[in-house]
């Protein structure tokens, strides 16, 4: 059946995201011909990621709220996803920012490297915009093969190889389990557009609803497979350790921002009226994963584990302001906002003291670390209050948000646990700032970092501070992208 | 004023650590200047406060996010105001004795300022979440005080500390959180709002009530400490450098009996009423039991440590007593813990400077070498045990008489700890400083310096100021006291038992008003 005119695509809407493909294109072509410098290329792919931010900034002024479906209803580029686009663009720039070093080891590869990162940056915005189920599976598939590759670029080792092997086979297992909870709510519902679903079941009764259900909970499962939610997060740990530490904090950070914006999209805009049926599910998800994880992370001996496990606590709360329905999806994109530029800046400082591509990082070598480099010690610090969620630091901000639309939201029992996991956590992540500044470094070499490294950790710190501080601006950005 | 008087400090570490780190030498002295600056500020609002008024004087309102109802909202009354005024004075004193912090110094000044921001902060906050927010924040500085500056088991000190403490205050968040909801549900816009004026409106179900009770007073408790909660006390005082010992005692426990009075007994009126047993129990054991540990310490600060789970025993046993004189003197007693435990902690402080140890048994008749430490330290060891003419009299008294109406039995065994630290207190004293003079280290000893005399004659003087003419501050927390024991009054069916009025005791600031 031939459609009876070709669907008018929102090319302008799509600026980012074709400057980011376009762009890895071009940076393979200009590899191939003119074989430039590392640094040449690296400077290329971080102006193809700023233009693509700049884009998604204007986007995101003139994107209406409720903005239509564009290619066929494919995409919808409403204020939730511009917010994820300009989240995972701007964290992106921030972890390339400090990766030359990593691109400089990887040699004759890293024009295939930085093309990469580019299109895994593009196909979680797609994941995070999609409307129909179908282009979420693209747009995982896009971003999650990119990362497969990445997780083992540097292929200096089994530990490299282990972990892109890993994570390539559960990651397909993952796949396979939410493309068929999408053939389920097709079957359910007659379609895989999630507005159609959700105008489907507002007109009609489902009596027996054990295949929506099903495929609901499928959905959940692929989804909490990729933002590494207990208890799905068993690959997080090894891929966290074995892939190159010049890129693991983006790997984690663009996958989580695209798998929670898929699964608040399919959960809030498709399934808003079974939530009672999957709220219940959503809750114990995250409560499992904030008590897992943080009880794991205080038994990890390496820094890269540890944080793989505070993670997958992270992923548990935001779950939790993602089970208090609609009006918490705000408090879900300050936090995975927030946590992202914790999360990349704590990769990048594992990166400037263990090199880019090691996949060594065992805590003893943190001791005394602000003797050796004050600066970083101070940027992981403050990182790991952040993530702590002390006050004064966005974390903070961002778990208060979470915690009063979950009480509100009538889940008072998952907010007692999550207070209380966070007062674990927060021994943990003490514990990494003891190792720093209470105990003696074992040589006292200076760990020196590259400058646009520097400025990254100086940048993220910052923001960590001052809107933990003042965090009203960010505020009232993600108030605007809640679903209604 | 007020929210000059809690960013002074704070601007003033980042003055300090504006300073070069190799102008060493500067570091201390700026320091010590610019905490006599909130010095200044304190002492006005003390002097301009309006010892008539019950409700909070100069309330300060900037909105912080209004969606959430959250502000910037500070004021005083009675029962904030002596804190204030005791942590803005113990400050200049302690930053004045750390000389003998000898690395990373600068660092010492700022994490010192930061930390008296947070505790005036955390005393004038009337909004719930900037007050938690203080609250919480105050942890740091001082882990990292004991951390990095502590004796050898620092480390293990600094992370029991924390971790007690921020298990403490995870519940107390969620209490919070839990109020602010409650206002939404309750008050006619459904805003949210952490505004503690708004939420003393709230309606709250009794076993709400109970709950909320157990999570604020479970915070506070740990921070007291009140018995079982009180092992960390120990190994964060001994292992802490002299300063944090000063400020440990002097004022980070206030904020326990502090929270107690402020939040507890108002917000959660029915659940106090129900609940006066079991903390009244507790409150006498840690009594008991904090005296007697201390009566056997073979250490001198771990001995001044314990007594502090004495006093301020007393301070939990005179709030839950629910009587105005009981509360008259868990307020004052809060204060004069302060200066006396204080100032205590300073002269171990200045004794293990110079002889690089606290075993009581090291010591023996320093009073000969040293009779101006000497004397100040019986001085001191009087007001602890509640000398008359001494302030620590005036506190403990107001508590016993407070507490025999309500609660006599306990109050029967409450003072036995009077009697018990007379014998801790005397006997350690006796032990370091009379007897014969052992040891060719301790004839050596030089008697205080004439800066750290500087450093005790203000306390001394506040300490027979406040024994003398406790009127000073009594009439000013009177009112403020009898506002907290109305609201339990009319919330509850409970009576305040005669000699209910401190009026009739006392006879101060209730005359106008009346």
């Amino acid at each position: 059946m031939i459609p009876e005119a070709f669907p008018e695509i929102a090319w302008s809407a799509l600026a980012p995201e074709l400057v980011l493909v376009f762009g890895a294109v071009a940076l393979l072509l200009l590899d191939v011909q003119r074989k430039p410098g590392v640094r040449v290329l690296w400077g290329t792919s971080l102006a193809i990621l700023a233009i693509a931010l700049a884009l998604g900034v204007w986007q995101w002024v003139v994107a209406t709220p409720g903005a239509e479906p564009v290619f066929g209803g494919m995409l919808i580029f409403d204020r939730s996803a511009a917010l994820a686009r300009l989240v995972v663009l701007g964290v992106s720039l921030q972890a390339m920012v400090a990766a030359r070093s990593l691109f400089a080891h990887l040699g004759n590869r890293a024009a295939e490297g930085l093309a990469l990162v580019l299109l895994a940056a593009a196909g979680f915005i797609l994941m995070a915009a999609s409307q129909n189920l179908v282009m979420m599976f693209l747009g995982l598939e896009m971003g999650s093969i990119a990362l497969y590759i990445l997780a083992g670029i540097a292929g200096d080792g089994v530990r490299s190889d282990e972990a892109a092997l890993k994570y390539l086979l559960l990651g397909a297992v993952a796949s396979a389990v939410f493309i068929y909870g999408a053939a389920l709510v097709f079957a359910g519902t007659g379609s895989l557009d999630l507005l159609r679903v959700a105008g489907f079941l507002a007109r009609n009764l489902v009596l027996s609803p054990a295949v929506l259900l099903v495929g609901i909970g499928l959905l959940t499962a692929g989804l909490s497979f990729k933002v590494a939610a207990a208890p799905f997060h068993v690959w997080a740990p090894d891929v966290y350790q074995g892939a190159p530490a010049g890129i693991v904090g983006y790997m984690a950070a663009v996958a989580k921002v695209g798998g929670f914006a898929a699964l608040a999209r399919v959960l809030l805009s498709g399934f808003e009226s079974f939530r009672p049926d999957w709220a219940p599910i959503v809750a114990g998800i995250a409560a499992l994963s904030m008590v897992v994880g943080a009880l794991m992370a205080i038994i990890s001996s390496d820094i890269r584990r540890l944080l793989a496990y505070s993670g997958v606590a992270h992923a548990g709360f935001i779950l939790t302001g993602l089970a208090a329905g609609a009006q918490g999806s705000s408090s879900v994109w300050f936090y995975l906002a927030v946590y992202t530029v914790q999360l990349v800046a704590a990769f990048s400082v594992v990166s400037a003291l263990g090199g880019a591509v090691s996949s060594g990082s065992d805590l003893s070598d943190y001791r005394g670390l602000y003797r050796r480099s004050p600066f970083l010690a101070l940027v992981l610090s403050v990182s790991l209050l952040g993530m702590a969620g002390l006050p004064l630091t966005t974390g903070f901000v961002a778990k208060l948000g979470v915690f009063l639309w979950a009480w509100r939201g009538d889940l008072e029992w998952l907010v007692v646990v999550a207070v209380v996991a966070s007062a674990m956590a927060i021994y943990l992540y003490l514990r990494v700032i003891v190792i720093m500044y209470m105990q003696s470094p074992a040589d006292d070499d200076p760990v020196l970092c590259d400058r646009p490294t520097s400025w990254a950790l100086g940048a993220a710190t910052a923001v960590t501070v001052v809107l933990g501080v003042f965090p009203q601006p960010l505020l009232k950005l993600v108030e605007s992208a809640v679903y209604l | 004023m007020l929210t000059l008087l809690v960013l002074t400090p704070l601007l003033g570490a980042v003055v300090v650590s504006l300073v070069p780190a190799r102008r060493r030498e500067l570091h201390l002295p700026l320091g010590i200047a610019l905490s006599v600056a909130p010095l200044g500020l304190a002492g006005a609002m003390f002097f301009s406060f309006d010892a008539g008024e019950a409700s909070f004087q100069m309330v300060e309102k900037v909105v912080w996010w209004e969606p959430w109802g959250v502000s910037w909202q500070l004021g005083v009354d009675g029962i904030s105001l002596g804190m204030v005024a005791l942590t803005a004075i113990l400050f200049p004193l302690s930053l004045a004795v750390s000389d003998s912090i000898s690395h990373r110094r600068k660092a010492f000044v700022v994490a010192m300022l930061f930390l008296e921001t947070g505790l005036i902060g955390t005393f004038l906050a009337l909004d719930l979440l900037l007050f938690f927010v203080f609250f919480e924040v105050i942890l740091v500085p001082m882990y990292l005080i004991i951390g990095v500056w502590g004796g050898k088991r620092r480390v293990y000190a600094a992370v029991k500390f924390f971790i007690y403490t921020a298990f403490g205050s995870a519940l107390l968040l969620a209490a919070i959180i839990a109020l602010a909801v409650m206002h939404a549900s309750q008050a006619p816009d459904g805003l949210l709002s952490f505004d503690y004026l708004a939420l003393l409106a709230l309606d709250i179900s009794p076993t709400a009530q109970m709950w909320l009770f157990g999570a604020f007073a479970l915070a506070f408790a740990i921070k007291v400490p009140l018995f079982p909660f009180h092992t960390w006390l120990p190994d964060a005082h001994v292992e802490a450098p002299t300063a944090g010992s000063v400020l440990l005692a002097g004022v980070l426990l206030k904020l326990g009996t502090y929270g107690l009075l402020r939040f507890n007994l108002t917000l959660f009126p029915e659940a106090t009423v129900s609940l006066v047993p079991v903390l009244a129990v507790l409150a006498v054991v840690g009594i008991i039991y904090g005296a007697v540990v201390a009566i056997v310490q073979p250490d001198l600060k771990k001995l001044v440590a314990y007594s502090s789970v004495s006093h301020l025993g007393f301070v939990v046993l005179g709030i839950f007593a629910l009587t105005s004189a009981g509360l008259q003197g868990a307020v004052i007693q809060n204060v004069n813990h302060g200066l006396t435990t204080g100032a205590l902690f300073l002269l171990v402080g200045m004794l293990y400077d110079r002889r690089h140890t606290k075993q009581i048994s090291d010591f023996g008749g320093l009073a000969t070498p040293a009779p101006l430490m000497a004397g100040f330290f019986l001085f001191m060891a009087f007001a602890s045990i509640g000398l008359p003419g001494l302030n620590g009299f005036v506190g403990e008294f107001l508590v016993l008489v407070g507490s025999f109406p309500s609660l006599p039995g306990l109050t029967v065994v409450a003072a036995f700890g009077v009697v018990l630290a007379a014998i801790y207190m005397l006997w350690a004293y006796q032990r370091v400083f009379t007897g014969p003079l052992k040891g060719a280290e301790n004839r050596k000893l030089t008697d205080l310096s004439a800066k750290e005399t500087a450093v005790m004659a203000p306390l001394a003087a506040l300490v027979l100021l406040l024994g003398l003419y406790p009127g000073i501050l009594l009439e000013r927390t009177a009112p403020s006291v009898e506002a907290i024991l109305d609201r339990i009054e009319q919330y509850t069916d409970y009576e305040a038992p005669d000699p209910g009025r401190l009026a009739d005791v006392f006879n101060t600031a209730s005359e106008d008003e009346s």
